[in-house]
């Protein structure tokens, strides 16, 4: 009895620290369904009596909202399939093949690492406009398809896959080509998830880049959008909550979804450390 | 004449096919297109910094006008108590986010650690702000911790208590953002840390019972030191990350009130890209570098004293 009971407890517990972590979300939430005088009515009413859907009609009539939705998702599908093709080549030939100067390029890889996005805003704001990506959102796509931490995480997960598969393939007459395509691939598909839920997840997110390289609202992505739409709205909180509501949703659902394979890869990534 | 163009062109394409069966020859077209992408979007931009900080590119003018002018943003940046300052709020950032971060990624891993009915709802809850839109999380705090009538200081006053005023608070608003932040990040630091511990040894633990050591010494002499290296590899990406939180920062407070929170992330972003100081910009931002490099080196070399292996 005693044992039950105090597992009861922890449970309660901890479902309480959950809950407290989530607070600002239910807050949004509910924040989103009411008119914009009640947000603040005392005492604090989490669901309101009458359901008031205005601020999400606002939100589907507005000129921009659903173009910054479009824009990010392009986008975001880009970066996936680009960095997915290019990290997992690369990962390949430094997991599997041997080459001159591998190890030091590797390191050399592993170094960059270290350089912070703020260090190089500069440099990379004058360049990428020589470069004529400025406001487009090959700005966004481009460089974050070169990312090395994934190149990392890839490298460990190909040299757990066993050697023997490949190298009778090799005798059997297929290219490199045909085993990074038929059998590397299809046997990484775990991390290869993982990779793809980081990077939509991320970029979704990001604020930096857009704000910085991308200046027509027409052609901002959702989190930039997103601040537009806040200073838009001003003091009504109500639609500023519906605002931000649709845009985590997303991530929230798609995480929610694949919330195995997220919790694999940062335990993947913290324990290389 | 016809024939050898022919048997040549042959060559050339059996060349290419060949490629993919030899090994160096394949590892060049699977490496190439990464490394030349890596260069132009990773290590140009870091050496272009660097001859930017150089240059006296400190207004919006033609690049052709623009000279070299050797230290002089350096010494600048010493005589400017904006920056200075900055660096400062950036190191009391430092101070709050993380220690708070890894206690608390600890703590709640330790308690996920253990089996219970509930162990993959709570784990959920505690992981989704991790996955939420910076902009989002920065509006709604906002709203939530509003000095007068926010829905936080509206409990704290009915609990009779006299409410701090977090975000607008000259005193209160880097801690606040740091708490932020920590809450936003901790579903990482969690499962990297519960990774870690569930891969401690478990007939460690009932070596440790036998004994008849306390749960104190258990953890002491036992869990933290077999995973310390995971602790490490977490306080030096959370220390880099720390200088680096322009997004937060401004949305939350945008430096204010005053330049109580106006940390050298956000300086920078200020200097360059409203003040168009991009040279002298580029200077704060290498120093930026120097510092969290330095930082890392010390912390690499101190990790004997406490990182097991």
């Amino acid at each position: 009895m005693g044992t039950l009971l105090r597992k009861s407890l922890f449970n309660l517990f901890m479902l309480l620290l959950g809950v407290i972590m989530v607070v600002p979300f239910v807050f949004m939430i509910s924040a989103s369904l009411k008119a914009p005088g009640e947000v603040f009515v005392n005492p604090m009413q989490i669901i309101p009596d009458k359901i008031y859907t205005l601020n999400y009609e606002t939100i589907f009539h507005h000129k921009y909202y659903f173009h910054w939705y479009w824009n990010s998702f392009s986008t975001v599908v880009m970066t996936v399939l680009l960095r997915g093709l290019l990290v997992t080549m690369a990962a390949y030939a430094f997991a599997r093949l041997s080459f001159p100067g591998k190890n030091i390029i590797f390191l050399f890889l592993l170094s960059a690492m270290m350089i912070p996005h703020d260090t190089t805003i500069v440099a990379k704001f004058m360049l990428y406009k020589y470069m004529g990506l400025i406001n487009t959102h090959w700005v966004i796509i481009l460089p974050a398809a070169f990312d090395v931490f994934f190149i990392f995480l890839l490298r460990q997960f190909f040299m757990g896959i066993p050697k023997d598969l490949t190298e009778s393939a090799l005798i059997d007459g297929a290219s490199h080509f045909g085993i990074y395509f038929r059998i590397i691939l299809p046997l990484a598909v775990p991390a290869l998830i993982t990779m793809g839920l980081f990077t939509f997840i991320w970029t979704w997110n990001d604020f930096i880049s857009p704000f910085i390289f991308i200046n027509d609202i027409n052609k901002q992505l959702v989190t930039v959008g997103l601040e537009y739409f806040q200073l838009e709205a001003g003091k009504n909180y109500a639609l500023q909550m519906a605002g931000a509501c649709l845009i985590v949703v997303i991530p929230i659902t798609i995480f929610a979804v694949l919330q195995k394979y997220f919790v694999q890869g940062i335990a993947m990534s913290g324990i290389k450390g | 004449m016809k024939s050898h163009a022919k048997a040549s062109r042959r060559g050339f394409f059996s060349s290419i096919t060949q490629w993919g069966y030899r090994e160096k020859g394949a590892a060049w077209v699977f490496v190439l297109p990464f490394v030349i992408g890596f260069l132009i979007f990773n290590i140009i931009p870091m050496a272009y910094s660097v001859y930017i900080s150089f240059m006296d590119y400190n207004s919006f003018k033609a690049l052709n006008s623009i000279k070299l002018i050797g230290f002089d943003n350096y010494v600048r940046l010493f005589h400017d108590p904006i920056a200075l300052n900055a660096f400062v709020k950036s190191f009391i950032y430092t101070l709050f986010y993380v220690p708070g971060l890894i206690l608390l990624s600890f703590l709640v891993a330790t308690l996920l650690n253990r089996a219970f009915a509930l162990r993959g709802l709570t784990r959920t809850l505690i992981l989704m702000p991790y996955v939420a839109n910076v902009v989002a999380v920065s509006i709604v705090w906002s709203i939530l911790l509003d000095p007068f009538g926010g829905p936080v200081n509206q409990l704290l006053t009915k609990l009779g208590m006299d409410p701090p005023l977090w975000l607008s608070g000259v005193k209160t608003a880097l801690p606040t953002i740091a708490g932020i932040n920590i809450w936003q990040s901790l579903a990482f630091q969690t499962i990297v840390f519960l990774a870690a511990l569930q891969g401690v040894n478990k007939e460690l633990y009932e070596a440790a019972d036998i004994d008849g050591a306390s749960r104190w010494k258990r953890l002491w002499s036992i869990t933290l030191p077999v995973i310390s290296p995971t602790t490490f590899f977490l306080v030096i990406t959370s220390i880099i990350g720390s200088f680096q939180n322009y997004a937060s920062v401004r949305m939350l407070t945008n430096g204010g009130p005053g330049t109580s929170s106006r940390v050298i992330s956000l300086n920078i972003y200020e200097e360059a890209f409203t003040l168009n100081h991009y040279s002298y910009a580029s200077a704060q931002a290498i120093i930026l570098f120097a510092i969290v490099l330095v930082i890392t080196i010390i912390q690499w070399k101190g990790q004997k004293r406490w990182v097991h292996y």
